[in-house]
């Protein structure tokens, strides 16, 4: 279904995507077929053009979450001359330091000034909740303006404002008008979504709205918007190999650099969870290309993606000169990897589209990966495009994961899941589950740098990264000797990470 | 996709006087008048469009939305009498949930999948109950949906005193480009002084009535049929009534925003109108005697 860029509020993933959170059915191939990209519409799947409905498991509880706030709060806190207000309890803000740690540690990465981010909240009290927020959140933003002289406010809305019915739209319209400056609403109410990628579409439907230029002025031909999280920038030195400006967005860019997003040559990630709708939306209402190729990893992802860009901007002849530079430079290396990686067995454990791309590149380093957990699944993403079928990408070009799961990153079911498979390590990029595999004796390699595996040089990276977790082995052995688990006896003997969803349907 | 613009109307009222009723009654009107019309209940109770559709209950948005977590809105549309979509926002059973919340989600998913503009509507009709209580109950009179509210109120004070809670949520709205107040739908009129009562109200408010509706016995034997007066006994009186009311809501284009009267502007008023009733009562007694 097109995007709708004219209500305040985005639609959620599940009802535009068909987004699932838990699936455990088998093998990546056949998620991968019963997902949109294979099955299509009319299959008896869903109602008009809603997509495919994958059967999805319900737990019957969730030891832990995340929500679409707490992704807005991340990706609005991470604009650089903006501010963030928290229309919430304060409660909602207490993952405020671990946004100002990652917005801190990406400055670093990225060269830049280390700083804090800003971000306010407008504390909501009992009292606020029965007579309506509104008049505190609008002297919160202009105490934003006046403290910060921020160049836009973004406000994220939580389940609380969500309920009473706060006219946050009216609101932030009137107060945008008083100060001159743009003022966001993003709806991101947690309990809209059962999945917080929703928050990235949410943030992005605002910027969409109200800060990228309507009617630019002039086309800028070398100017390719790449959709980013918080990760080195290794994009602009690739870019600039074919003669191409990147405007990294939405992490650490400034708001001038979203407002251009509609005048560049194409749009392009290296995460379709995260960019499916930026992309989708660029292409439907600015006429910005969306780059249709699979994810930059690994040889084949990597040429097919820069290949497209080429495309796009009429760079073929540089491009395949840098692709085979490239190959010449990466190979040996790659060779010589696999050489000392050989025979090992690597599980992954993370988003959607980032775990489709890092199994791709542990198999080009010779690493056997049999299981899998993305913690949801996309049937399609935004634009529809088959090139951009992250999971097939995965199954055809290296072939198949046995064990192949969608489940919403609960430590309970993490276990169970490394029992079937007994991985001799982990690559993960949310930090929660290490502490678990490492009391399994198992070392886990964390992307925080979401750049680390991307492209010919990601493959070098991750491979040599595996190779020195390897080295922590002992460490790991020790503390799995040393520690145990919370949970009881029952549940470390249960096989099945679903066995409480499946016992609750049957 | 037409480029024409529908106009959207919300009708509110405090419960049990007449609003459902009425809202289906000028829905029916305007859909024979060869408008096409959607009516979209927006009060738990999802029964608004009853009498649309031959007394049967319709699936509720919300129902969908409890039973699966993707709902194409198309499923919860209807068709009622005269081709009129029919629509229920639904929500909890009493004492339970957040029927505001429901409001602004049932209309969310509506307006999110361009509903209103695919069907090439001529007019959407919100039914929405009584007191403006809540943000939620408040959602059909924001900015960018109903563009004019009607109140039905009778001359009974509880009535009056939600219609005036009305005016406040529109006066609230008002400076923010929120919908304006087309006027006053005066229910269950048989007596002077119904109107004398409801007439004042209108002018200390400075709004309009749009239309006396008599109390009627056809409205009843028609609703019992599951039916609208129009449906049901077009020929009658009553349905002029309704056709009558029906046109003037099509024609009608300049709302304004009402001066709601205040916690003690309100009892002083009732106040005085309680004198003034027990006066009347007083001089019939007289009379009475007298004769």
């Amino acid at each position: 279904m097109a995007i709708n860029l004219r209500t305040a509020a985005v639609e959620t993933r599940e009802q535009r995507l068909g987004t699932i959170t838990a699936w455990d059915e088998g093998t990546a191939a056949k998620l991968a077929e019963q997902s949109e990209y294979s099955r299509g519409c009319g299959a008896g799947c869903g109602v008009g053009n809603k997509g495919s409905k994958l059967c999805e498991l319900e737990s019957p509880f969730t030891q832990g979450g995340s929500c679409a706030e707490q992704v807005v709060q991340g990706q609005a806190s991470g604009i650089l001359d903006a501010v963030l207000v928290q229309h919430s309890p304060i409660g909602c803000a207490a993952n405020q330091p671990m946004n100002n740690t990652n917005f801190r540690n990406t400055l670093a990465r990225r060269g830049m000034a280390v700083r804090n981010s800003l971000a306010l909240s407008t504390n909501l009290t009992e009292r606020d909740m029965v007579y309506g927020g509104v008049e505190k959140l609008q002297e919160t933003i202009r105490e934003a303006y006046r403290r910060h002289n921020p160049k836009a406010v973004f406000i994220a809305t939580s389940c609380a404002t969500g309920i009473i019915g706060d006219d946050v739209e009216t609101a932030a319209r009137e107060v945008q008008e008083e100060i001159g400056i743009p003022v966001v609403p993003v709806f991101c109410e947690g309990f809209k979504s059962k999945h917080w990628s929703t928050g990235f579409d949410a943030i992005q439907h605002g910027v969409l709205r109200q800060i990228v230029k309507k009617n630019p002025g002039k086309k800028q031909e070398d100017l390719v918007n790449i959709i980013i999280l918080s990760g080195t920038d290794v994009y602009t030195p690739m870019l600039a190999e074919l003669g191409l400006r990147a405007n990294l967005v939405l992490n650490l860019a400034t708001i001038e650099q979203l407002e251009q997003m509609s005048e560049a040559a194409a749009s392009v990630s290296f995460c379709y969870t995260l960019a499916s709708y930026f992309t989708a939306a660029l292409e439907q209402e600015f006429g910005v290309p969306e780059i249709k190729a699979p994810q930059p990893y690994g040889f084949a992802g990597t040429d097919a993606w820069l290949r497209a860009i080429a495309r796009a901007t009429n760079r073929e002849e540089v491009t395949e000169a840098y692709i085979a530079r490239e190959h010449a430079r990466v190979r040996p290396i790659v060779e010589e990897l696999r050489e000392q990686l050989k025979g090992l067995t690597g599980y992954v454990a993370m988003g959607a589209s980032f775990a489709h791309g890092v199994v791709v590149v542990l198999r080009e380093l010779g690493i056997d990966v049999p299981g899998t957990l993305v913690f949801h699944h996309d049937p399609v993403y935004d634009s529809g495009a088959p090139e951009r079928d992250t999971l097939g990408h995965l199954v055809e070009e290296t072939g198949d994961v046995e064990n192949f799961t969608v489940g919403i990153r609960q430590h309970y079911q993490f276990y169970n899941l490394l029992q079937r498979v007994n991985p001799d390590f982990i690559v993960i990029r949310h930090g929660g589950l290490s502490p678990l595999a490492s009391r399994l004796g198992k070392p886990s390699l964390q992307l925080g740098d979401a750049s680390f595996p991307l492209g010919y040089q990601g493959i070098i990276n991750l491979g040599a990264e595996i190779l020195a977790v390897l080295g922590q082995k002992k460490f790991h052995e020790d503390l799995a000797a040393h520690s145990s688990l919370p949970y009881r006896r029952s549940w470390l003997d249960e096989k099945d990470p679903f066995a409480l969803a499946r016992a609750a349907v049957a | 996709m037409s480029a024409k613009k529908t106009k959207q109307i919300a009708i509110y009222g405090k419960g049990g006087i007449g609003k459902s009723t009425t809202t289906s009654n000028i829905s029916a009107a305007l859909a024979d008048a060869g408008y096409k019309v959607m009516q979209f209940g927006c009060d738990p109770k999802a029964d608004s469009t009853n009498t649309l559709r031959g007394g049967e209950y319709i699936p509720s948005v919300l129902d969908l939305l409890s039973e699966k977590r993707r709902v194409d809105a198309h499923e919860a549309i209807f068709l009622g009498f005269g081709g009129i979509y029919c629509v229920e926002a639904g929500g909890p059973a009493p004492g339970v949930g957040c029927a505001g919340r429901g409001i602004i989600t049932a209309v969310e998913l509506l307006k999110q999948q361009r509903i209103f503009e695919e069907l090439d509507l001529d007019y959407v009709i919100y039914d929405v109950l009584g007191d403006v209580v809540c943000g939620g109950f408040a959602v059909p009179i924001r900015e960018g949906i109903a563009e004019h509210v009607f109140t039905v109120s009778s001359a009974d004070f509880m009535a009056i005193y939600a219609a005036n809670n009305l005016f406040k949520g529109i006066e609230k709205y008002s400076n923010s480009g929120g919908a304006l107040l087309g006027g006053i739908i005066a229910n269950s009129m048989n007596t002077d002084f119904h109107r004398e009562i409801i007439d004042d109200f209108a002018a200390r408010t400075k709004t309009q009535i749009v239309q006396y509706v008599p109390r009627s016995l056809t409205v009843t034997q028609a609703e019992l049929q599951g039916k609208t007066t129009i449906e049901a006994a077009p020929d009658s009186a009553q349905a002029d009534v309704y056709r009558a009311l029906a046109k003037r809501i099509a024609e009608h284009t300049d709302s304004k925003v009402p001066t709601a009267l205040n916690p003690k502007e309100l009892r002083e008023w009732s106040a005085g109108w309680a004198d003034q009733l027990i006066e009347i009562e007083r001089a019939s007694e007289r009379a009475r005697v007298a004769a």
